[in-house]
């Protein structure tokens, strides 16, 4: 949809790169999904570019109006700083929401990589039998769901800081990595002892998408812990 | 104004700044200014992270519309935000009515 309030006055290609070289200085000092700091980088450079259209409305040169501009915007690095907790929340979500969105589809291949007599699958008798696997499901599930709560709109009435669902979140995919490792090896030890007991090719399917979460919750618990760091630059 | 004095009331200013309609970022930041006579001269790193905030919480939601070079994030109330936005300013005038009812009283004990 075009916006005829985005066609403002010219600035001159030195005042363009007055704002492109303090955008790049935020965006570098960004961290958090390459996606998310695209979109606070665009965000922004409509926003500097206007606070500089205002100042070349007054009069100014146009690049004193871009260095005005930036000037009014302030540090990038403080700028950058500014959008840590809504960089964790956005993580603690996003990992939270995919973590519950997996469970059901690493249930289900998993119980349809198991020959009768457990065909049909009953889920009930199958956790049993796996009482740690039940065990970090009891972890895992209230712990996503916490951190999905905290960053939505009950979170915002409860004034919850995100660190709080950035530790749920963490827990959360901790536990999914304990379980797919559990399950892995589960599979690994079936497949020597009882390879009968296992559904070729729903067995191997199971293996790749159990291996695959892993991976993506080991990433997860990773950035919500701050192990792979919401980077914020130190001030220059 | 710093920004940290308006601690509490943040969320309800930025409510109040898009009730008239949708604004970007900066529109929220001149909005509040113009306003406020230049009393609110809030910084880029207390108000844009505070509407990511505000959407997150289903307050407002943002939309995005395209121009020459370049891309604008444009804001308005939700629903939950106009009752939010009714509920901050009840509860602003309770707050201020008696604060000042306490600070105009005069010096405490009054005198005999």
């Amino acid at each position: 949809m075009a916006d005829a309030g985005l066609t403002g006055p010219v600035l001159s290609p030195a005042a363009r790169q007055v704002l492109a070289t303090w955008l790049d200085q935020v965006g570098a000092a960004l961290g958090g999904p390459a996606r998310l700091r695209a979109r606070i980088v665009a965000e922004l450079d409509d926003g500097v570019r206007s606070a500089a259209e205002q100042h070349l409305a007054t009069g100014v040169d146009p690049l004193d109006a871009a260095r005005a501009a930036v000037a009014e915007f302030g540090d990038p690095d403080t700028v950058a700083a500014s959008f840590h907790g809504e960089l964790t929340a956005h993580l603690a979500r996003r990992s939270g929401t995919a973590l519950v969105g997996s469970g059901p589809l690493v249930g289900i291949v998993w119980l349809a990589a198991l020959v009768p007599p457990l065909w049909p699958p009953r889920p009930a008798e199958l956790l049993g039998a796996h009482p740690l696997y039940l065990a970090v499901l009891a972890v895992a599930v209230p712990a996503a769901l916490v951190a999905i709560t905290l960053t939505g709109p009950l979170g915002h009435r409860l004034a919850h800081h995100p660190a709080h669902a950035a530790r749920a979140a963490t827990l959360a995919a901790t536990a999914c990595v304990v379980g797919d490792a559990l399950l892995l090896t589960t599979f690994a030890h079936t497949a020597v002892a009882t390879p009968t007991a296992l559904s070729w090719p729903a067995a191997p399917l199971a293996v790749a998408v159990s291996a695959t979460r892993l991976v993506l919750a080991f990433r997860a618990a990773r950035r919500c812990s701050g192990g792979s760091p919401i980077r914020v630059a130190a001030p220059r | 104004m710093r920004a940290e004095a308006l601690k509490g009331h943040l969320d309800g200013l930025l409510l109040a700044a898009l009730e008239r309609g949708p604004l970007h970022g900066y529109g929220v930041i001149e909005a509040l200014r113009a306003g406020s006579g230049g009393t609110f001269d809030l910084p880029t790193g207390t108000v844009y992270p505070a509407l990511h905030r505000l959407e997150r919480a289903g307050l407002i939601r943002s939309a995005w519309s395209d121009g020459p070079g370049r891309r604008r994030r444009s804001y308005q109330l939700t629903p939950a935000g106009v009752t939010a936005l009714a509920d901050q300013r009840d509860g602003w005038r309770v707050f201020s009515r008696s604060v000042s009812a306490l600070l105009d009283a005069g010096p405490w004990p009054t005198p005999a």
